[in-house]
């Protein structure tokens, strides 16, 4: 049985918890600060950042203004591409609908990617009471379900661990769940990834049923987006035959369009990447590539209620990047579980007490108040929720139902009726300063509410008597209220109608969003070398090695690649690939392959639709020569010829250049995860050695390029 | 023009060297500065820990108050941003058009102590002489809900024998919070020694801000950990000419 949030405490307590645990202190404090200055690098580096923040802002609110036509258009759009849709109104509805069809698969297990929408429906637990076993296959995922744990974070739920926590965690569970680790397994985050690698990959080529949650729903074309980093959301979405993917209603978006932005604004908010390892997108069923049986279910659990709250439905636009927990003072302090929800820190703050069960009550009243409104969360917030007036709102509300201490409502009462005087405030000032002429007053230790002040700090107590008293015994005049140079009446009159106007205007005015401001496209054109060298410059970083040549020497090129990874045997797609690989190669066709006999080639060899310079991604779109996504999946080495005709500058050239209902998959260097003390390590589940063969529009100048090829 | 000196609740009891601080400073640069008596808080507490009604109560007191006036200049980050964001954001909750009516006009003409130096009066240099090392805490609400940027920065490096030194973290919370002090009360406190902390490492004199409320947090968290930090209000800092 999964553990779930349902018996946790209000956040003060949890918080007490929390920081009593001065390891957990480290491990976050070392974890933010790591994950914080990555996302200032690459947002730093970013000129239109407020441009896109303001888009995405437009797009997530103009969405959310019009749930109800999109999601029509969704459920028409995948129905017509070979899915199916299901609407839940609450939690249990959805558990409901998921135990139904994994039921009828027959199947056993299943494999999920990381979720945050199963876990706010313990969909885990549900499966359980079916006898169906679900296994984690996202690393942090993993981490915690091994570990019988709950997650702290919404992008890394094992950030509260360190990682020789996570090498016990492995040594002691990972025999209970399948594969063993290895019993001389080390600490060092590639050891503990490449455990994981071996004990899911047997699950992952078994695996008939996958359960995953979504980034974006896409409206115009019934297509998911989901973007992960190990590939093992690749596994789930394209080897099972069944396909269960569990989405909340505020995931969806007008347009594909629309991802010219989230996928700018994503990868960099939640991980500090320019692009994260790996996006898919895909609608309905393909045949003959990835599951040929494809649900998706519509969960509302509250959020249509919220979305009726013109302040809290804000927080619908939230895309769960984390940059606000990742960046909040608060959350630093105690981490994740201190909030007794799967949604914490900031967001979580303001989303929980909006949904339906997802914290006990208690939990969800004491949510609002975690928080000093200090702000860095708004700064940080790709989609700019003004998450301190949200929370100040949800407070508002947790108040009028009249759930907040006694104490609470009594200083609150006695200083709204003190302040309502000046006389009051002067004599209490006076008395005040009397007490302040005995300083060891101020080291009292108060009881009660109010006194928990007192544990940590000394009392402030006045004693110099007050301002007012000051500025009397100065002999300045004192006025009754303040006074303006007065304007001249036909000024007074401009003024009075100014207001008059303006008032009348005055009323209920929701913000529209109906125009979605494209500033962020403004950006000076590449010259063919500097796109060339940007290219390469950003596929190096992510450890991509890169051949450039003409097309005169793909072959070469092709070699040099395959030989460099020692790689002999190798799978393409289509018989022209073939011809490009020199004799003394092994080559595999692809028909049908089976996935075993895919894991046993050396390397899969494919061209690419587009690539983007900027963020050193390569896009498949499943054409002939790129072939079905499992194809580029399996092997462990994948070499990828593009031309340089196909690379563009920026993300949203590549997004005007795609067909937004061909499944997509976009990969920006090998496999990589950084799920352990948020330290990358290459090539978890999808391909682990990435060669990019650059064929070059003009013959190439030997000396140019000294050690490349001519 | 006619300028109205809101000090603020907390330093109006707690804290009247501020006030005085910033009528010298006013004074020095020759501008009048009107005193009205019928101030007292601008609801801060109540309007952020959820009391909408009480909090409004104070808000339209202060707004009667200081209306006329044609600036209004506060001594608080917090402050400030409650009369110009919050008091707008909970009328609407409220729907208290009146409210919402009148912050309109007003709220363009309240402004916090170094905003009206060097926006409204466009001084930098305000004539103190402070010889001492100094870090500048920029605190939440001036940082982030006021963007007041580098104004009080730019004030205390035009002071006289003044040093800055860099404090690590600059713009994380001190975790004061208003009720989250109480309500949170570990939590903050943790906050609040790391800040410490972090003065401390910078090894300057005097810890300042434009905001006592956190200044209050951070001293009397210091008090009581000992050993205790010298805060100062950066008016105070700006009404020094202290001799050589």
């Amino acid at each position: 049985m999964s553990r779930t949030f349902s018996d946790a405490t209000p956040f003060p307590e949890g918080a007490r918890v929390a920081l009593a645990n001065p390891q957990l202190r480290r491990n976050l404090r070392a974890a933010t600060t790591t994950i914080r200055e990555k996302r200032n690098l690459r947002v730093g580096e970013m000129e239109r950042w407020e441009d896109l923040r303001l888009a995405a802002e437009a797009i997530k609110g103009y969405s959310i203004n019009h749930l109800d036509d999109l999601l029509a258009a969704f459920e028409d759009n995948l129905t017509r591409a070979g899915g199916h849709v299901h609407w839940a109104r609450d939690a249990a509805e959805a558990r409901r609908v998921v135990q139904e069809l994994v039921r009828a698969t027959g199947t056993s297990d299943v494999v999920k990617i990381k979720s945050m929408t199963s876990a706010e429906i313990d969909l885990n637990g549900a499966l359980d009471e079916i006898g169906v076993r679900a296994y984690e296959t996202d690393l942090a995922e993993l981490i915690v379900q091994l570990g019988d744990d709950l997650p702290s974070h919404i992008v890394v739920p094992a950030i509260h661990r360190n990682r020789d926590e996570v090498r016990d965690i492995f040594l002691t569970h990972m025999g209970e769940w399948g594969r063993p680790a290895p019993a001389d397994l080390s600490n060092r985050p590639s050891d503990l990834a490449a455990a994981a690698r071996a004990h899911l990959r047997e699950k992952f080529l078994r695996a008939r049923v996958a359960v995953s949650g979504a980034n974006f729903l896409i409206a115009d074309t019934g297509a998911v987006a989901i973007v992960e980093s190990e590939g093992n959301g690749r596994m789930c979405l394209t080897l099972p035959d069944t396909l269960i993917t569990v989405a909340g209603i505020d995931k969806i978006i007008p347009s594909f369009e629309d991802l010219d932005v989230l996928f700018q604004v994503l990868p960099r908010s939640a991980t500090g990447e320019r692009m994260n390892p790996y996006n898919s997108v895909w609608t309905g069923v393909t045949p003959g590539d990835g599951p040929q049986e494809f649900h998706v279910v519509l969960l509302d659990n509250g959020r249509s209620r919220a979305r009726r709250d013109r302040v809290g439905r804000a927080a619908l636009r939230c895309i769960r990047c984390a940059a606000c927990l990742n960046v909040c003072p608060v959350y630093e302090r105690v981490g994740g579980h201190a909030y007794g929800s799967v949604y914490p820190g900031p967001i979580g703050a303001v989303l929980t007490p909006q949904l339906d069960h997802v914290a006990n009550d208690d939990v969800a009243d004491s949510l609002p108040f975690a928080s000093t409104l200090c702000g860095a969360c708004f700064d940080a917030c790709p989609v700019r929720i003004d998450i301190p007036q949200l929370l100040v709102h949800l407070r508002g509300e947790v108040v009028k139902r009249g759930q907040h201490p006694g104490p609470e409502r009594g200083l609150m009462t006695g200083a709204a009726w003190l302040f309502r005087s000046p006389a009051r405030v002067d004599l209490l000032a006076r008395l005040g300063s009397l007490g302040g002429r005995f300083p060891a007053l101020s080291r009292l230790r108060v009881p009660g509410w109010i006194g928990r002040w007192s544990v940590d700090r000394t009392l402030p107590l006045p004693v110099e008597g007050s301002f007012a008293a000051w500025w009397r015994r100065s002999g300045r005049p004192v006025v009754s209220t303040a006074t303006g140079s007065e304007p001249p009446r036909e000024t007074r009159e401009h003024l009075d109608a100014r207001r008059a106007v303006l008032d009348a205007l005055a009323g209920p005015s929701a913000t529209t969003y109906e125009v979605i401001p494209r500033a962020y496209r403004d950006l000076p054109t590449l010259t063919a070398e500097q796109r060339r060298a940007r290219f390469v410059e950003r596929l190096e970083d992510y450890h991509a090695r890169v051949h450039l040549c003409d097309e005169s020497h793909l072959e070469e090129a092709i070699r040099e690649a395959l030989d460099g990874r020692s790689s002999r045997r190798v799978v393409v797609p289509s018989t022209s690939l073939a011809e490009w690989i020199p004799e003394e190669y092994d080559v595999l066709i692809d028909r049908d392959t089976s996935t075993e006999e895919l894991d046993a080639v050396d390397a899969v060899l494919t061209t690419a639709t587009v690539a983007i310079a900027e963020t050193g991604t390569i896009v498949l779109t499943a054409a002939p020569d790129e072939g079905r996504r499992a194809l580029t999946l399996i092997p462990d080495h994948h070499v990828v010829v593009v031309r340089e005709s196909h690379v563009v500058d920026q993300v949203p050239d590549a997004i005007s250049r795609l067909d937004p209902t061909r499944p997509q998959t976009w990969f920006s260097g090998p496999s990589a995860t950084s799920d352990i003390e948020l330290s990358r390590v290459d090539g978890v589940h999808g391909p682990r050695q990435l060669d990019v063969v650059v064929v070059l529009d003009s013959p190439l100048d030997v000396k140019d390029l000294g050690s490349e090829f001519s | 023009m006619r300028v109205a000196v809101f000090v603020t609740c907390m330093n109006n009891m707690l804290y009247p060297r501020t006030g005085v601080a910033v009528v010298t400073v006013l004074e020095r640069l020759g501008v009048s500065v009107d005193y009205v008596e019928n101030q007292t808080c601008c609801g801060q507490m109540h309007l952020n820990a959820g009391y909408r009604r009480e909090g409004l109560v104070l808000a339209r007191r202060t707004l009667d108050a200081f209306e006329h006036a044609d600036a209004v200049v506060v001594p608080s980050g917090s402050c400030t941003s409650t009369m110009r964001h919050l008091w707008g954001d909970v009328a609407r909750d409220e729907d208290d058009t009146a409210v919402s009516s009148r912050l309109r006009d007003f709220a363009p003409r309240v402004y916090e102590f170094s905003e009206f130096l060097v926006d409204r009066l466009g001084v930098v240099n305000v004539g103190a002489r402070f010889p001492h090392t100094v870090a500048y805490h920029p605190t939440c609400h001036s940082l982030r809900h006021l963007r007041v940027g580098d104004r009080p920065t730019q004030l205390l490096r035009a002071v006289e024998g003044l040093t800055l030194l860099e404090i690590e973290r600059p713009d994380s919370c001190c975790g004061f919070g208003g009720v989250f002090a109480v309500k949170n009360s570990e939590v903050s406190a943790a906050m609040g020694l790391d800040k410490i902390e972090e003065f401390r490492r910078s090894s300057a004199e005097y810890l300042c801000a434009s905001d006592n409320s956190c200044l209050t947090h951070l001293r009397t968290l210091s008090e009581r950990h000992g050993p205790s930090v010298p805060t100062v209000h950066l008016a105070e800092i700006l009404a020094t000419q202290e001799i050589r």
